[in-house]
């Protein structure tokens, strides 16, 4: 190839430059040897893979390798920036111990559960599978098959895997690690809102006069977020932000309110402040009156625990912890009457002057107020009370559904939104905010998905503790896991999840792409594609479903988790799961695999394979010979279009940076339920809450109640648990960025220096940190970012080899059950003792 | 690169890949190095778990900042360079920020630190400021310092130089 | 009793006010040094205990604000262990001025009874007008405090990073800039910042060079027009 000539002028101009400066150029500093095609990088877009903010980045492929990414200056999540994980996005795919191939425990030529793990044929993976998901099948029916999934699944995996569950083998024993994240803001926005999901977004950012972070290090885990805030409070000085937490982390840098609570008593802080609201007579009578109503809840409701725990028996409403009552303006502002300042200041250890500033903030009618959390609301044994009685502030004051102001639930997973939520991988949950055990929503769902009457079972199944005891009690015996690195992420995991791995009973499939706690603890491990290695989409939390296409190709013989399930149910016939009722009365179904009746539906199959953008590859599409990813989310989305969860057609995300849902008629929504911004609200009402039948939000009346388990002589520090910056999750993905590793190298305890002290404990020292639940071991450190107060210690839980959940108490929110990983009672011991 | 071999070759490259993981990970753990044909399941504590999977087992200490104000090369341009120096004790709050006081513009030439870079002059609408867009003022939200330890496995990342066509 | 104790009082000072008639001046002499010793001791004693980080953080303001800033900076725990409690820092070491310091402290007495601080709230609104004090006297002594640990004569520049090295060797040793200058906020956190700036933005070798043209020579630009007004008068 001869060079051309514009590439000829471009060397002699640079060779001409190059004399005039007097330097010689080196060989390697040539310009642009090969020519410009030999510089050239195929850029595509994708959303990050990492937390639930949703950034867009551009990836850099070169030959089949991503060599390079970047923030996505068109993205409006992030306008171009990333934080440091995502800058290093482009080698989480390339750890050395990447799986590659099927590996099965096998002794003697034959699957074995003390066997080792020995590479296998997919064929022979899926026949072991196949076998030991009938056996059990046989054995006890769809209630012993389980299946737990993710925030990380795409869009198309999560709603493959809710048909296969539901539809295929009838179990609703299928949950997602977000019941770990958000469930308790997912019950909560149903139980105000009868409907899922903020209302607002993230522009809300730039129109609001103060932010209140109500348990969020958003400074280190929403990093992205945190310069939109940074931006609006640091470039305008009236903004102020407001940092409500149990410790002094990175977020409090920024604060003007710093808050430090004692653990569990944000209850109180939250019913002060509408006690503050309705005494000094700024309630939004108007708004309160047209727009809202009053309930009583349940309370004494119990811990989630076993139900022969002692603290479960003492419960008195536990079986009913959702239940409410109405009641009136006057019964509620009675009811918050006793939280005055004086007593909520005693309660929380939280100064008056801070808490009347704060509740300022909310009851100033000029002030816009943006409150923001996550784990620290929804990881609360009262998670679900603490997400309404935040929305309780924004409707008494109005301050709701417009720019600026808004209660915003944010989200630790890049799809625990739009996979986790919407799809419907709750164990109770089907597409578009239906519940299985609703009648109507499971024909509906029946008739979409163009089966039977009567396949999906009523029951809900066990959600995620639940599934971790029924292992161990050998009632759940075929398991499934899939994206996400569930022994490492459990509560109480010596006691209540390890013992049912290694149930003799139980078979467990763990599909991966690298080997974690979780893989090692299966029988099977099947090694998955990830990320750009296939084509998906995402939900973030601001309803923005965002888009990619494969990029490169999948290391070995590793496939997506889509593959692997669509593949695998061709193992099965309606005969062999949906029993002879349905089939008598259905003959047509008869003799047909899963996979005819799921994904060969004559929906999910209509787009073809050529489809594929030009230039893109789809591994999923050759195999299968149809567009699946196409397919499988045109008839997911007829769930929700002319039902609020509208969504575009599916090429049009290919095209643009993520869109809002509802999209209607080509246009997003950025705030819903005002009239002018949400077209769903019928004209003339101003603001509509279309959720609930009323139209109406609820205001929830709920005391204080005490965690379920505080420090005590024996064990007397509070162990706070969470994430770092630079690892995300279970770290299996950041600590094989070498980058990252290198910046946060292990877990440890988080402790003051006066507490290290009194125990003989030197900064660096290692140490045992003990419950009445298990113990591990790890490292002082009583400096850096986060400060905390005497009685409390912090530990990171994405260090493998530090499994800070064998500490932790398996207590949930009793009616989201979400698990309180923030609040438990431990010793900290020198390692010699 | 291994996704796209011939079926044939997959197992040899594969096989070869184990060994070179397994060998130097070993090398790295346990400081010796095995040419034996690679166990498929290779334990790195960090990243795996212990074996037995919930052992409980001797901590390492902490690593060592690297504190040698040697400037690192990146990966690839778009990649915020990592801190090569001290930043024990800097307060990056509401009231100050330490890592200005010696990488702004104006301050450079005294501190003989390197200035931020152009693009966080830009707000969010890539509008150019006279100083550091307020967006970027968490400096550390994106810059770290390493340790000096070693990684825990290899990682295959390769530069762009090193793929694609050669001249 | 108002009247005994009167009594008692005024045939006390009967007593001492009159030279010795039955004790021998020895006594007297060797009796005067021992109650001086007593009184002396005594009083030293008691100033070496409010000269104590113990007392310090007897008081809640000192306990929860600044020491417990203090407990994660490097002069609360660092490798060799050795540290530096508020007093070393706060309290200047030779008497005279540690009296006088004393004495100053007199004001923090007044604050502590009317409560100026009682708050992290009010101790936050105070922060910027309480470090000035203390960086206006560490100024004014030449980092005094500093220097009783931290010579700079006995830095070892080749024990140091390059950079810490070079820029000791620029503004301390040449006397440029005194500690404070550049190592503000190195026990506690900052006050806002704003218009304060580091010790290094005018390098020794970039004065009088380019210096009046950043934002700092405002006050040289000033100075200079100044001086040109009355030509132009």
């Amino acid at each position: 190839m001869s060079p051309s000539r514009r590439d000829l002028l471009k060397a002699q101009a640079a060779g001409i430059a190059a004399l005039a400066a007097n330097v010689t150029l080196p060989a390697g500093a040539q310009p642009v040897p090969g020519g410009v095609d030999a510089l050239q990088i195929k850029w595509s877009k994708a959303p990050c893979r990492f937390c639930g903010t949703g950034c867009g980045v551009m990836v850099g492929v070169k030959d089949g390798r991503v060599i390079a990414t970047h923030g996505d200056m068109k993205a409006e999540v992030n306008r171009g920036l990333n934080c440091v994980k995502g800058y290093f996005l482009s080698k989480i795919m390339y750890g050395a111990d990447r799986l590659t191939r099927p590996l099965l425990r096998k002794k003697n030529g034959a699957f074995a559960k003390d066997g080792e793990f020995t590479p296998v044929s997919w064929d022979e993976a899926f026949d072991v599978m196949a076998a030991k998901a009938k056996e059990t099948l046989k054995a006890k029916g769809p209630t012993a098959l389980g299946m737990f999934g993710s925030g990380q699944w795409t869009i198309f995996e999560g709603y493959a895997a809710t048909k296969l569950m539901r539809a295929g083998f009838r179990s609703n024993n299928l949950d997602p690690n977000a019941r770990h994240c958000m469930a308790s803001a997912a019950y909560a926005f149903m139980r105000t809102f009868g409907m899922d999901e903020p209302m607002g977004c993230y522009d809300d950012f730039e129109h609001a006069d103060a932010f209140v972070l109500w348990g969020s290090n958003m400074a280190e885990m929403h990093p992205i977020l945190w310069t939109r805030i940074a931006d609006r409070r640091l470039g305008h000085p009236h903004v102020k932000v407001a940092v409500l937490s149990t410790y002094t982390q990175r977020s409090s840098d920024l604060a003007d309110i710093p808050i430090v609570f004692k653990p569990g008593t944000d209850l109180a802080i939250l019913n002060y402040i509408a006690n503050h609201i309705i005494t000094t007579g700024r309630v939004n009578r108007d708004f309160v009156d047209r727009h809202a109503t009053f309930v009583k809840g349940a309370v004494e409701i119990g811990y989630g625990l076993r139900p022969d725990d002692p603290r479960e028996v003492r419960a008195k409403k536990a079986a009913d912890a959702g239940a409410t009552t109405p009641i009136d303006f006057a019964a509620y502002a009675a009811f918050v009457k006793d939280y005055t300042l004086e007593k909520t200041s005693a309660l929380t250890g939280v100064e008056p002057g801070f808490l009347r500033q704060l509740a300022e903030l909310y009851a100033d009618p000029r002030r816009k107020v943006v409150s923001l959390w996550t784990m620290g609301f929804n990881q609360h044994v009262r998670g679900v009370w603490a997400n309404q009685l935040v929305y309780n502030l924004h409707l008494l004051t109005g301050k709701i559904s417009e720019p600026g102001n808004s209660p915003f639930s944010l989200t630790g997973q890049p799809s625990a939104c739009g996979t986790a939520r919407e799809v419907g991988t709750f164990a109770h949950r089907l597409p578009a905010d239906m519940t299985v055990t609703n009648p109507e929503h499971r024909r509906h769902a029946e008739e979409i998905w163009r089966i039977p009457a009567g396949v999906i079972p009523e029951r809900p199944g066990y959600h995620a503790v639940e599934q971790d005891r029924a292992l161990r009690d050998g009632k759940l015996n075929f398991y499934w896991i899939q994206v996400n690195n569930n022994l490492q992420a459990s509560p109480n995991n010596t006691a209540e999840a390890y013992p049912g791995y290694r149930n003799p009973e139980n078979f467990i499939v763990v599909s991966d792409a690298y080997p974690t706690v979780t893989a090692l603890a299966a029988d099977l491990i099947l090694p998955a594609a990830m990320w750009v290695e296939k084509e998906g989409a995402y939900g973030n939390a601001e309803r923005r479903t965002h888009v990619w296409h494969q990029l490169v190709a999948a290391p070995g013989e590793a496939r997506s988790d889509l593959w692997q399930m669509m593949e695998f149910s061709k193992r099965f016939t309606t005969d062999e799961v949906w029993g002879a009722e349905i089939l008598d009365a259905n003959p047509d179904y008869r003799g047909k695999t899963l996979f005819d009746v799921l994904f060969r539906n004559g929906q999910i199959d209509r787009f073809a394979a050529g489809e594929v953008e030009a230039g893109y590859d789809n591994a999923e599409a050759r195999y299968f010979g149809f567009y699946v990813q196409k397919g499988l989310f045109e008839e997911y989305a007829a769930f929700g279009r002319g039902h609020g969860h509208d969504l575009a057609p599916y090429d049009t995300y290919h095209a643009v940076r993520g869109l809002r849902w509802p999209v209607v008629e080509g246009k997003e929504t950025l705030w819903r339920y005002r009239e002018g911004l949400d077209p769903y609200v019928k004209p003339g009402r101003g603001v509509e809450f279309y959720g609930n039948k009323d139209g109406k939000a609820r205001i929830l009346a709920v005391p204080y109640e005490p965690p379920a388990e505080s420090p005590d002589g024996e064990y007397d520090l509070w162990l706070v648990t969470g994430r770092v910056l630079e690892h995300w999750h279970s770290g299996s993905m950041t600590m094989r960025v070498p980058e990252l590793y290198k910046a946060f190298t292990g877990a440890r305890v988080f402790m003051h220096p006066d507490d290290a002290r009194a125990r003989g404990l030197n900064q660096g020292a290692e140490v045992r940190v003990v419950s009445r639940r298990g113990e591990m071991r790890s490292r002082v450190e009583t400096r850096g970012r986060n400060r905390m107060p005497p009685g409390v210690v912090f530990v990171p839980w994405f260090d493998a080899s530090q499994l800070i959940n064998k500490v932790t108490l398996d207590a949930t929110d009793p009616i989201s059950k979400q698990t309180d990983f923030k609040k438990c009672a431990v010793r900290i011991l020198p390692v010699s003792a | 690169m291994r996704g796209q071999d011939p079926a044939g070759l997959r197992v040899t490259a594969m096989r070869t890949l184990f060994a070179l993981g397994l060998a130097g990970w070993l090398a790295l753990i346990f400081g010796i190095a095995s040419a034996q044909q690679a166990d498929p399941v290779r334990i790195v504590p960090r990243l795996t778990g212990t074996a037995p999977p919930m052992a409980s087992e001797h901590i390492p200490p902490l690593g060592r900042p690297i504190v040698d104000d040697v400037r690192r090369m990146r990966n690839y341009p778009e990649q915020p360079p990592v801190i090569p120096h001290s930043i024990d004790g800097y307060q990056l709050t509401l009231n100050a920020n330490r890592c200005m006081d010696c990488h702004r513009r104006e301050f450079t030439e005294g501190s003989g630190a390197p200035m931020i870079s152009v693009t966080h002059f830009q707000d969010r609408d890539g509008q150019v400021l006279s100083d550091v867009t307020p967006r970027r003022y968490f400096c550390t939200a994106c810059h770290v310092q390493q340790t000096d330890v070693a990684p825990l496995v290899p990682n295959t990342f390769q530069d762009a130089h090193d793929v694609g066509r050669k001249p | 009793m108002i009247a005994r104790l009167r009594t008692l009082l005024v045939g006390f000072w009967h007593v001492v006010s009159r030279p010795s008639a039955y004790l021998p001046l020895g006594f007297l002499t060797l009796g005067g040094f021992v109650c001086g010793v007593v009184f002396w001791g005594g009083f030293n004693t008691a100033l070496e205990l409010t000269n104590t980080e113990k007392f310090c953080i007897s008081c809640h303001e000192m306990r929860d604000n600044v020491y417990q800033e203090l407990t994660q900076t490097i002069h609360f725990s660092n490798r060799s262990g050795v540290r530096a409690s508020c007093p070393d820092c706060h309290v200047p070491h030779n008497w005279t001025d540690k009296i006088a310091r004393k004495m100053q402290a007199s004001k923090e007495v007044w604050g502590k009874i009317f409560g100026t601080i009682a708050t992290r709230e009010k101790f936050l609104g105070m922060r910027l007008e309480l470090a000035k004090h203390e960086w206006a006297r560490l100024k004014a002594n030449d980092s005094l405090e500093c220097r009783n640990c931290h010579s700079a004569a006995a830095m070892d520049f080749t024990k140091q990073t390059r950079r810490a090295a070079d820029i000791h060797s620029r503004f301390l040793v040449t006397r440029e800039k005194t500690c404070i200058d550049c190592h503000k906020g190195i026990a506690h956190q900052l006050p806002d910042m704003t218009g304060i700036e580091p010790g290094w933005k005018e390098a020794p070798e970039l004065q009088g060079r380019q210096s009046w043209l950043h934002g700092h020579g405002g006050a040289d630009l000033t100075a200079i027009l100044a001086e040109l007004r009355p030509s132009l008068d």
